[in-house]
This record gives C-alpha cells, sequence and structure tokens, in this order.
C-alpha cells in the first residue's frame, strides 16, 4: 500500500524542512541526479509524504527528460499537474493546446480512449474523459496525500484497486471506474469513514453541501454494522473565525495541506495514530493567516466551518449573487449568498487569473460591517449641531446652495476607498463643472500623476508574478496590503526558488526573504548597483519589482519612484516579453480613480487643505477632523457612518458594493462590475445618481441620466473601464520618453501602510467579525 | 512652439486616446513617445492621460475650464498632424471665464 501522509508537527532539521513537499525539490539543472534524489528521498523519511513518494515515481517516470518539466513535479506541488490538466481539459473545446504530441499518452477509461499530457494522474485522465470519481483528500491545488482512499479504481492488469489521484497514468492503461469491484472497494472505504463520523448532518452548517454527505448517498449503506461507541475529539480553537467540530474530521488532511503550502503557516499538523489521529496545532495556537478562512471550504466534511455564520442558514435557502471584493485592490470574485435583505455569507469564486479560488478573510467575513453603522436617511446638522433627518429634495438643495457660495478653488473632493467608477466619473464631472480641479482618491495621494497607466498597474498582472525568479519590495508589506498578490509571490518561491528582497518595514511573508533594510540608502544603493541585490536581479530570467502605494504617501515619492525606474531599467525589468515593474495598490477604488483622471487638474491648489470652504467626501474617512477647516462646508456621501460622516454638514446616504452594479478596476487593471445582491437600505440612492440629481440643482447638470450613459462617459474618459472582466495591459513608455525627476531621496524610513489588517475601510471597521480578528490576531 | 508651454494655461487636463497595437493608432504612439517628455517638462502639473485599450479609434480630448470638452479623432494623421491638431486644441480654447451657474 501506498504509504499515508502524515504532517508532524514536531519540527524537522531546518535545512530540510520549510514545507512538506520543498524538502523534495530537484534542481532544474540535472535531471537524472533530480530523479535518483526523489527515489532516495522515497526511501527515507519522505516516506512520510504521499507528496514525496509522488514525486519520487514521478522521478523514476521521467528520467533522462526535460529538466523543466520535471522541475514543475520536482517541486513538489501538484499544480504542474493542474496546469497540465486544464491545458488538456481546453483542448477538449479547441481553445490553446499547448502540449506537443509526444508530451501525449493515450488512456482508455471505462473504454473510451483520451489523450492527456504526460505526468497527469488516474484521476485527472478520468477528468479528461469526463469520468467524475469521488474525493475527499485530493484537491487540485494541494499536494498529493492520497490517505483517504475514496477515489479507488481498477486498472487492468493491477490486482487491487488503485487511489487514482496518486497514481500516475501510464501509457496504454486501462482504467475502469464503474465495476462491482471498485463499487465494492468504494462502499468499504465509506463505511471505514462514517465509523467515526457523527450522524449530526441535521445540525452541521455544511448540510447540503458536504462531501460526505453527497458521497454516502451513492456509496453509503443503508444500516450500520458498527455498534460500539463512536470516538470523539476535543474541537480545537482557530480563532473567531473558522468555527471546529472535531468529530466530524476526516483526516483527509486537507486543512493542514493548506495551511503549509497555501498559506505558509506551519501551525496545522496531524497528531497521533490509527483512531486516535487528530487534527489540531500541537499547542495552544491560533493560524495567525489572512487567508485562513479558505480552510471551511476545501474541508470536505463539516470540521471546520465558519464561525460568524454558524447555524444563521441552510445552503439550499440562501441566493447566490456572483460579484466582487472591494476589500483590497486585487479585485477577487466573489458570490454574496443572501437571504431576503441580508447578506449571510460570502465565498469566492474561481478566477484563475485573480484570485484562483481563495480569498481573503476581510473579503469573507467583512460582511456583517454591511449591516451595521449603515446611513439610511439624508441628514442635515441644524444650527444647534444635531444632525435632522430631512428629505432628500432639501439635502441636495442645502448642498447645491452651498457649493454655489465658495469660490471654485476653495472646493475639494475626495473619493473613498470602496468608490465605484461610475460615481467617481460623475463627481469628477460634477466637480470640474463647478470649476473645481481639486479632486482625488483616497490612497493615490494629494497630487499623484495619473499619465500613464504602467506606472500603477501590476504590469506582471497578479497570475504573471508567479513567474519570476528575483522580486524586490520595495515599501510595502505585501502580505497584509494584497495577501492575494503575495500567495503568487509565494508560489514563485516555493517553485522557482524566486529571491526576494525588501526595502521597506521589515514584515513576516510567509515565505523566505531577505530584508534588506528600511531607508531610502538601500534604494539608492540598488540603484547604483553596489548592493549585491542588484547583481540577483539583473542576473533572474524574470526580474520583477513590487512598489506599496504606501510610497506615494511620501513626501519624496517622486525620488523614490525614479529610483526604482532606474533599477528596473537596470536589470531589464521591462522588456518586450515581459514587464515586471509592478505597482500594487491598496484600494478597490484606486485604479479605476486614477484612469479616470481623479486627480488635481493643472492650475489646482495641492497641499494646504486650510484654504478648503467646501469639501466633497465620497465616502472617505481618512482625514482627520483637524484636517479639515472649521469654517469648511463638509458634505458626506457613503453608506456607513463612519469617522467623517461626524463632521459632514450633509450626509447624503449612498449604497454599499453588495447592493449595486458598480465598476471596479483591480490593482492590474482588470475592468470587473458587482451586481446587487441584497436591496439597499433605507432611503439610500445609488451614488452616481445622488451626483446626477445635485448637477441638477447646482445648475450645471451632467448629460447623461442612465446607467449606460455614465459608462458611455467613461468611455469617453479611461476607455479600458468600459471593457468589462478584461485586462488592457499597458505600455511602459521609453526612458527617453519620460521626464527628468530632480527630487532628492530622503532618507526617512518607509512606514507601513496599513496597520490592521482587518480593519481598513467603512465597511470592516463596522464589523464586529473584523474587530474580534484584531483583537485575536493583531500583531504581537 | 511656444504654445506648448501654454497648455496649461488653456487646458484643464490632456487625454490621449489609442489602441496599443492597431496600425490606425501607430503615428498616435509615436508622437506620445516623441513628445510626452516635452510636454510634460513645460507642463508639470498638467494632467496628460494616455489611455490604452485595445481596438479604439485614437483621439485627443481636452478639457478646459468649467468641464467643457472637446475632442479631435487622429487616425489617418501623421505625427506633425497630431501636433497641429494639438496646437489647435489650445489656440481654440474656449474663452469663458464665468462660471456655468453663476
Ligand atoms: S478538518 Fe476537514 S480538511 Fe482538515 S483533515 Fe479534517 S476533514 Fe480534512
Ligand atoms: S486517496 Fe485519492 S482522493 Fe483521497
Amino acid at each position: 500500500m501506498a504509504p499515508r501522509c502524515r504532517r508532524y508537527p514536531l519540527p524537522l532539521p531546518r535545512s530540510s524542512t520549510g514545507s512538506g513537499s520543498r524538502r523534495f525539490s530537484f534542481s532544474p539543472v540535472d535531471s537524472s541526479s533530480a530523479a535518483e534524489s526523489g527515489v532516495a528521498g522515497s526511501t527515507s523519511r519522505a516516506l512520510h509524504s504521499g507528496v514525496a513518494w509522488y514525486a519520487g515515481i514521478r522521478g523514476k517516470f521521467y528520467e533522462g527528460k526535460q529538466s523543466s518539466d520535471f522541475y514543475k513535479w520536482g517541486s513538489g506541488l501538484s499544480l504542474g499537474g493542474v496546469r497540465h490538466a486544464r491545458v488538456a481539459s481546453m483542448a477538449a473545446v479547441g481553445a490553446k493546446f499547448e502540449a506537443k504530441p509526444e508530451d501525449c499518452i493515450e488512456v482508455s477509461v471505462d473504454g473510451k480512449d483520451v489523450t492527456i499530457a504526460k505526468g497527469m494522474t488516474v484521476l485527472q485522465a478520468c477528468e479528461v474523459a469526463g469520468v467524475d470519481i469521488p474525493r475527499f483528500c485530493y484537491h487540485p491545488r494541494l499536494s498529493i496525500a492520497g490517505n483517504c482512499r475514496m477515489c479507488l479504481v481498477e486498472v487492468e492488469k493491477t490486482p487491487k484497486p488503485v487511489a487514482s489521484c496518486a497514481m500516475p497514468a501510464l501509457p496504454g492503461m486501462k482504467i475502469k471506474t464503474t465495476t462491482p469491484l471498485v463499487k465494492k472497494a468504494r462502499e468499504g472505504v465509506m463505511e471505514f469513514l462514517l465509523i467515526n463520523h457523527p450522524l449530526d448532518c441535521p445540525i452541521c452548517d455544511q448540510g447540503g453541501e458536504c462531501d460526505l454527505q453527497d458521497q454516502s448517498m451513492v456509496y453509503g449503506s443503508d444500516r450500520g454494522r458498527f455498534i460500539e461507541a463512536k470516538r470523539s475529539v476535543v474541537d480545537k480553537n482557530l480563532g473567531p473565525l473558522v468555527k471546529t467540530v472535531m468529530t466530524r474530521c476526516i483526516q483527509c488532511t486537507r486543512c493542514v495541506r493548506f495551511a503549509s503550502e497555501i498559506a505558509g503557516v506551519q501551525d496545522l499538523g496531524v497528531l497521533g495514530r490509527g483512531g486516535a489521529e487528530e487534527i489540531g496545532t500541537y499547542v495552544e495556537r491560533l493560524m495567525v493567516s489572512e487567508l485562513s478562512g479558505n480552510v471551511i471550504d476545501i474541508c470536505p466534511v463539516g470540521a471546520l466551518t465558519a464561525k460568524p455564520s454558524a447555524f444563521t442558514a441552510r445552503s439550499w435557502e440562501l441566493k447566490s449573487t456572483e460579484s466582487i471584493d472591494v476589500s483590497d485592490a486585487i479585485g477577487a470574485n466573489i458570490r454574496i449568498d443572501s437571504r431576503g435583505p441580508e447578506v449571510m455569507r460570502i465565498l469566492p469564486r474561481l478566477n484563475e487569473e485573480v484570485n484562483e479560488e481563495w480569498i481573503s478573510d476581510k473579503a469573507r467575513f467583512a460582511y456583517d460591517g454591511l449591516k451595521r453603522q449603515r446611513l439610511n436617511e439624508p441628514l442635515i446638522r441644524s444650527a444647534d449641531g444635531q444632525l435632522e433627518p430631512v428629505s432628500w429634495a432639501r439635502a441636495l438643495k442645502t448642498v447645491a446652495e452651498a457649493a454655489l457660495k465658495v469660490n471654485p478653488d476653495q472646493m475639494a473632493a475626495i473619493a473613498g476607498k470602496l468608490s465605484d467608477a461610475e460615481a467617481m466619473m460623475a463627481l469628477k464631472d460634477l466637480m470640474n463643472r463647478l470649476g473645481c480641479e481639486r479632486l482625488w482618491v483616497e490612497g493615490n495621494g494629494e497630487d499623484t500623476v495619473a499619465d500613464l497607466r504602467s506606472n500603477y498597474l501590476v504590469n506582471s498582472t497578479i497570475a504573471g508574478l508567479e513567474n519570476t525568479d528575483a522580486c524586490l519590495l520595495v515599501g510595502t508589506e505585501l502580505r497584509i496590503e494584497a495577501p492575494l498578490l503575495n500567495h503568487r509571490l509565494r508560489k514563485a518561491v516555493r517553485n522557482l526558488r524566486a529571491k526576494v528582497g525588501v526595502v521597506g518595514p521589515e514584515t513576516e511573508l510567509h515565505f523566505k526573504a531577505e530584508h534588506l533594510g528600511n531607508n531610502a540608502e538601500v534604494l539608492a544603493s540598488i540603484a547604483e548597483g553596489k548592493h549585491p541585490f542588484a547583481q540577483t536581479l539583473s542576473k533572474a530570467k524574470f526580474p520583477s519589482i513590487v512598489v506599496g502605494s504606501g510610497v506615494l504617501q511620501r513626501s519624496d515619492k517622486e525620488a523614490v519612484l525614479a529610483a526604482v525606474q532606474t533599477i528596473s531599467q537596470n536589470a531589464n525589468v521591462i522588456r518586450d516579453d515581459w514587464n515586471g515593474y509592478n505597482f500594487v495598490l491598496l484600494n478597490a477604488a484606486q485604479a479605476a480613480g486614477l484612469d479616470l483622471g481623479f486627480v488635481p487638474g493643472s492650475r489646482a491648489t495641492v497641499g494646504d487643505k486650510s484654504s478648503i470652504k467646501f469639501l466633497y467626501l465620497l465616502g472617505a474617512d481618512d482625514l482627520t477632523p483637524e484636517d479639515i477647516p472649521v469654517d469648511a462646508f463638509v458634505v458626506y456621501q457613503g453608506h456607513h457612518g463612519d469617522r467623517s460622516a461626524y463632521r459632514a454638514d450633509v450626509i447624503l446616504p449612498g449604497v454599499a458594493y453588495s447592493e449595486k452594479e458598480g465598476t471596479f478596476e483591480n490593482t492590474e487593471g482588470r475592468t470587473q462590475q458587482t451586481s446587487p445582491a441584497v436591496p439597499t437600505v433605507g432611503d439610500a440612492r445609488d451614488d452616481w445618481k445622488i451626483i446626477r440629481a445635485l448637477s441638477e440643482l447646482a445648475g450645471v447638470k451632467l448629460p447623461y441620466d442612465t446607467l449606460n450613459g455614465v459608462r458611455a462617459r467613461m468611455l469617453a474618459v479611461a476607455p479600458n473601464l468600459f471593457r468589462v472582466d478584461e485586462l488592457e495591459p499597458a505600455t511602459p513608455l521609453p526612458k527617453e520618453s519620460l521626464p527628468e525627476v530632480k527630487a532628492k531621496l530622503e532618507s526617512s524610513p518607509f512606514k507601513r501602510a496599513i496597520e490592521n489588517f482587518y480593519m481598513t475601510d467603512p465597511i470592516s471597521r463596522a464589523s464586529k467579525t473584523m474587530a474580534q480578528s484584531t483583537a485575536a490576531f493583531s500583531r504581537s | 512652439m511656444a504654445w506648448r508651454s501654454k497648455l496649461s494655461q488653456s487646458l484643464r487636463e490632456l487625454r490621449i486616446h489609442m489602441c496599443q497595437t492597431s496600425v490606425a493608432s501607430k503615428a498616435t504612439r509615436e508622437f506620445v513617445v516623441k513628445n510626452y517628455k516635452d510636454l510634460k517638462t513645460l507642463n508639470p502639473r498638467l494632467p496628460i492621460l494616455i489611455r490604452e485599450c485595445s481596438g479604439i479609434q485614437p483621439r485627443l480630448w481636452a478639457r478646459y475650464d468649467y468641464g467643457v470638452e472637446r475632442s479631435i479623432p487622429l487616425d489617418g494623421l501623421s505625427e506633425p498632424e497630431i501636433n497641429a491638431k494639438l496646437e489647435e486644441l489650445v489656440e481654440t480654447a474656449p474663452q469663458s471665464k464665468t462660471p456655468m451657474h453663476a
């Protein structure tokens, strides 16, 4: 029998650990020695790892083959296989099929011949043939454990059924999935799995979407033969987000593999053996990861479920709406599950280019903030300083009158972190028509240059960052600012052994990175080529630089960006086939705001805020009351009574992302749209409509009155925002075409852009779950 | 080309639309590569938004005071002609200095 995967939390010698699979990764240089080491590995300690065992087989299988291919497998992740699988399945629909004929093999599944890529497993071959194989432990994005045995199939000339997920498909294999032997084998496995699984489906949150429940309908017996007492397992404390009912665990180890391979935390492990086997953290300890909520999705049973939504809904009562997350600038694809007017939970949606199938904990759990602190009617501050509810007509009239009294040079408008492109477009047009040019989006800084898109986007693309082999991080704590981008970089480190250097605040990235220092001098010395990391970058095949948008808050930002430009030229980061210059944004509104030119126009006042007499805040909360002059008239349009609402003279209630159809652009320049999942609260209105109505009262009527009208206007400003779900690449200008920068670097250290990952915007600040997470996981 | 330094006097924002690859946008791309530095150096505070989108018609957009906009399609024009069009946009800036609402 194949060795079963057991990952002990006991520390292994540093040189050989890191992650279970990396210790068996092979050098891409020499495939034959790699094969040997794989085989050797599989005879020693490697026996504990299904991956390694598998890699050993792969090693034999691949002997003498092209090293690069081999590398994919050797590096331990099953991802290489996944990619193959996708290529093959794409071939079926005629999409780009790149595998060469010599890289393909033929197998037969239930008498049907299929051509698959070499290196695919029997399970993947079955998938290509359209045969669904039941599985619990196998997950395409995790290493192969092969320990649940649910995926048994029959292979001709093999005496026993084989675990298809862990068995490489060989040329000419005859796979059978419907024979009585297979059925009986799977029934046997199911019976064993159910021995210790509680019969609490009626009170289990996984009910209705549980793999075990579904499979037991097919392979389960109608009566049990087990009359002894079922075992019970003590629940583990994983913090305020993940609820555990460990008695339900079937020891598939998906969560353990997720934690160590994807999240990069080595806290979860398997304890004990046989009937005493348990998943846990060994010592009482929380799993601190921004991606921890994903274990809920990958757990095939109800052992790990969402704590905030425990016992609140059954999956079949929920209405699902496909939407986009706005909690950071990645634009993860999500599914909003709602019941009536309430958002019940948020789950990831598959998008290989953006979030794969993961989302961050903030995206997943901040939704309870949508139900608290909401603004639901227009308010005006009366003479005695109290906010009073008024009609829309009166509120808008008050704002229009106040705006017309002020000299346009003394007006300003700020768009908040969650603003959609439509609202920003309308607000920009309105303010421009009133003569005001002083506009900015939170996070972009007050006088950012938005000329060239390639200067403020992730040009390598989010998925493309996986290919980098040397990366310089400048002024960013990537794990906190963009957890999913950090995960891509982590993949590059794991799969390609990318070297990562950090200039900026010292931070834990959950992968190996060299901290080069936190000051501009280091940056300057890399730019001059004196620092050893400059060589690392120049030697790399796909060098990349990731600059955090916290840099925009520095007074010497031009000099910093110029230094980064120099580094990128010296290391050839931007070339025709690869652009590794990446600027990572923090908030959902930033990219679209820059594209629309939501920046100060020429001749606008910048800097000194004391002259502002009329301030329009579109959900912007970053200004402290001290920044806003006392005599300024402040309009707050937004969905939450957050910080700045307390300073407002007029409050106009807008809608949250879960209630509107809004366009957002993510940090790589991909245009995506949210869709309304639930009705809005009270008297709130779509943001662009509020601005459109206001424009009429202010005598500068905007020339559109439908959503499509606003979008047509966006087409005239930034046409790429009209291309939903598409990524319009930005072409960088050659160095000779860029103006010279005279600014000097300052020696001040780079600051953290985000102090608390869990609370960054009005929604997450209103969320109780995020407050609990802050308490449980905040930086020590 | 003295008019170039007047850009930020008469314009509030300049937008240049073009496709990343199309033949129709080729001259516009060349114009940007050759002139961006000069224009930006002379008018550091003027947003010159280069917006690329596949398959769109190359176009110059000028935004003047109080949100007045004008645009000129650029397909078929050579690089010096584009330059002339830009000059035209600058020289013929609407003179209305009164706020629309006053
Ligand atoms: S908790 Fe869930 S994911 Fe983890 S081993 Fe148990 S069943 Fe598998
Ligand atoms: S053993 Fe194959 S899916 Fe678990």
